[in-house]
């Protein structure tokens, strides 16, 4: 008994030591983005002495434009991840429901989407971008979006609908329902609970990404904020680190509070990869 | 068989014809009119994956064989080639190679034992969600945290002189390979909450019977790990391996944010060698053998995790 005491004891110290080194970085970056930056010495402050978070932000927010660039990002992220999740429910809902032929190979066209890194669509579109007037403008970006967010939320809608006894679909045929009155009827609200799970998921993707922001747009009226955020830690020098890390610790907020908002759906579309 | 074949409840479902047939799965008399329909619903998404993602894809593979500039001639393997000469794309390939070992070892690893050590406790759900919270915030966040936390007089450097290890501390940023060594750091303290995650959803499916029998049987808190519950979260353990090392291999907004792949390039991994190729020294050719060679990497270092996938759609 003693014995098992001890190892729970050695457990805990090791959890309370792993969960406290994870924290050190998020209460660093609050610590120092509320620092004054009048008082800010150029080195990190572990108890900050002053308190200039609004001023902070205020200046970090300026400095890159990001009222710009946080409404194109909810744009992006809210658009492309809500038509996304609709485009992909429809696909997941031929695969699983409908009576059609080489469905493996369907799948798999459009789920290789998500194997593929980044870099080996960059340029192709970067040049069609280009030859379409669609650089730098925010049709063209939303529709690279939209395409990179449909690979995984066809996986995780399809996951669902692969749950559903097919019954409901044989019955519902026979009642003489057509495809598109089942689809709306009867699966898209019964998949509601995975749309939204995979619609989450994209958001956060789309609001957290960097790469597309950068090189399919320029201007700082159709930059995503993260592309904004780079760009203001490239020149921290004349802001001041408290700013850069106020600017960082603002456009964080909303995928953390939708996060812990929606933990379970994250789980969820996380669980359907097994 | 058929797509479903994968679910749990259709493999669980007792009744066989259910199973072996289910609504829809009858592709020989499938009628014109169901054939548009279905075309029609998966036209959206076929085609805007195909026409954004697969076609530059393609396009891709194929300028790799041509030399840079804009009447390049076909140049071969010679930019392939170049990528194990160029000492710059050599230390690329390393980095790369470097990101895997380590994204292989500290989110799966640490992931697995956070999982274990804290599905045991009731409030080992607290420490679990200081873990899982930064897979929220973006790789370009972590990095400006992590580029103010390790300047070289920053707070981890204050930290390790304050606890007497000055041996430890180094210019992170500046100097190789300490400057991947930390980016692959930071991606560890971003990921490791995905590998949590998907391990405590593995654990809750070991049954307990099998645990409490190897504690009848006199086997300890460790050999009932090592013996029982290990074993059983082998399908887990191969789509969070699959997972961590595609998120590491793509990683690119941290790295670029962090240090932009410098100084004088010696952190670019792969993904940031393409990009710096392609579009600031505008050598198309050499950046779409970059992108093809990551490609490689990426569906070859998850190929265990594809299969297994690929086996559960057929």
């Amino acid at each position: 008994m003693r014995n098992l005491s001890a190892g729970r004891m050695v457990r805990n110290v090791v959890v309370v030591v792993l969960a406290l080194i994870w924290l050190l970085p998020t209460y660093l970056l609050i610590a120092n983005a509320s620092v004054s930056n009048d008082t800010y010495s150029g080195t990190a402050k572990w108890f900050p002495d002053s308190f200039g978070l609004w001023d902070n932000i205020t200046a970090g927010w300026r400095a890159a434009d990001f009222t710009d660039a946080a409404r194109n990002s909810l744009l992006y992220a809210v658009g492309c991840a809500a038509v996304a999740v609709l485009i992909a429910t429809l696909a997941a809902f031929a695969l699983v429901v409908m009576p059609i032929r080489h469905k493996t190979l369907w799948f798999w066209l459009i789920y290789c989407g998500t194997l593929l890194p980044l870099q080996v669509f960059a340029r192709p579109l970067f040049l069609a971008a280009s030859t379409t007037n669609l650089y730098d403008t925010r049709l063209g970006l939303s529709i690279v979006y939209v395409a990179i967010c449909i690979p995984f939320a066809m996986f995780v809608v399809r996951n669902f609908l692969t749950t559903l006894p097919p019954e409901i679909t044989e019955s519902a045929r026979i009642d003489g329902a057509g495809w598109f009155r089942l689809f709306w009827s009867i699966h898209v609200p019964l998949a509601c609970p995975a749309m939204a799970a995979a619609f989450v998921f994209q958001f956060v993707y789309v609001w957290n990404e960097l790469f597309f922001g950068i090189t399919l747009t320029l201007s700082p009226e159709v930059q995503p904020v993260m592309a904004a955020l780079a760009s203001l830690q490239g020149n921290f020098s004349a802001v001041g680190q408290p700013a850069v890390l106020a600017a960082a610790l603002v456009v964080s907020l909303p995928t953390v509070v939708l996060f812990f908002g929606f933990q379970r759906f994250f789980v969820t579309s996380l669980k359907s990869n097994i | 068989m058929t797509l479903s074949a994968r679910t749990p409840r259709a493999t669980r479902d007792p009744r066989p014809e259910a199973r072996s047939r289910p609504a829809g799965e009858r592709p020989s008399t499938v009628t014109l009119p169901d054939r548009l329909s279905g075309a029609a619903f998966l036209f959206l998404g076929v085609g805007l994956v195909a026409i954004v993602l697969l076609v530059p894809f393609a396009i891709t593979v194929y300028r790799g064989f041509f030399g840079d500039g804009v009447d390049s001639e076909f140049a071969g393997l010679d930019n392939y080639v170049e990528m194990f000469r160029d000492p710059i794309l050599v230390r690329s390939l390393i980095n790369t190679l470097i990101w895997v070992v380590g994204s292989l070892v500290l989110p799966v690893g640490l992931g697995l034992a956070i999982a274990v050590m804290t599905s045991a406790t009731r409030w080992g759900r607290w420490a679990r969600l200081a873990v899982v919270l930064p897979y929220a915030i973006s790789g370009s966040a972590v990095a400006v945290v992590g580029a103010f936390m390790l300047q070289t007089d920053g707070a981890v450097n204050q930290l390790l002189h304050a606890l007497g290890l000055d041996a430890l501390t180094t210019q992170w940023l500046l100097n190789w390979p300490q400057n991947t060594i930390s980016a692959i750091l930071l991606s560890t303290w971003q990921g490791t909450g995905v590998a949590v995650v998907l391990f405590l959803v593995g654990l809750q499916t070991v049954p307990p019977e099998t645990i409490e029998a190897a504690a009848l049987d006199g086997a300890d808190g460790w050999k009932r790990f090592r013996y029982i519950t290990l074993p059983q979260l082998r399908a887990v353990t191969v789509v969070v391996v699959g997972i961590t090392l595609a998120n590491a291999l793509r990683a690119f907004d941290l790295i670029w944010v962090l240090t932009q792949g410098g100084p004088a390039r010696s952190s670019e991994t792969l993904a940031l060698s393409m990009y710096r190729e392609t579009f600031l020294l505008q050598d198309a050719g050499q950046g779409s053998a970059i992108a093809v060679v990551l490609t490689i990497v990426v569906v070859g270092s998850s190929w265990t995790y594809l299969r297994s996938n690929l086996r559960g759609t057929r």
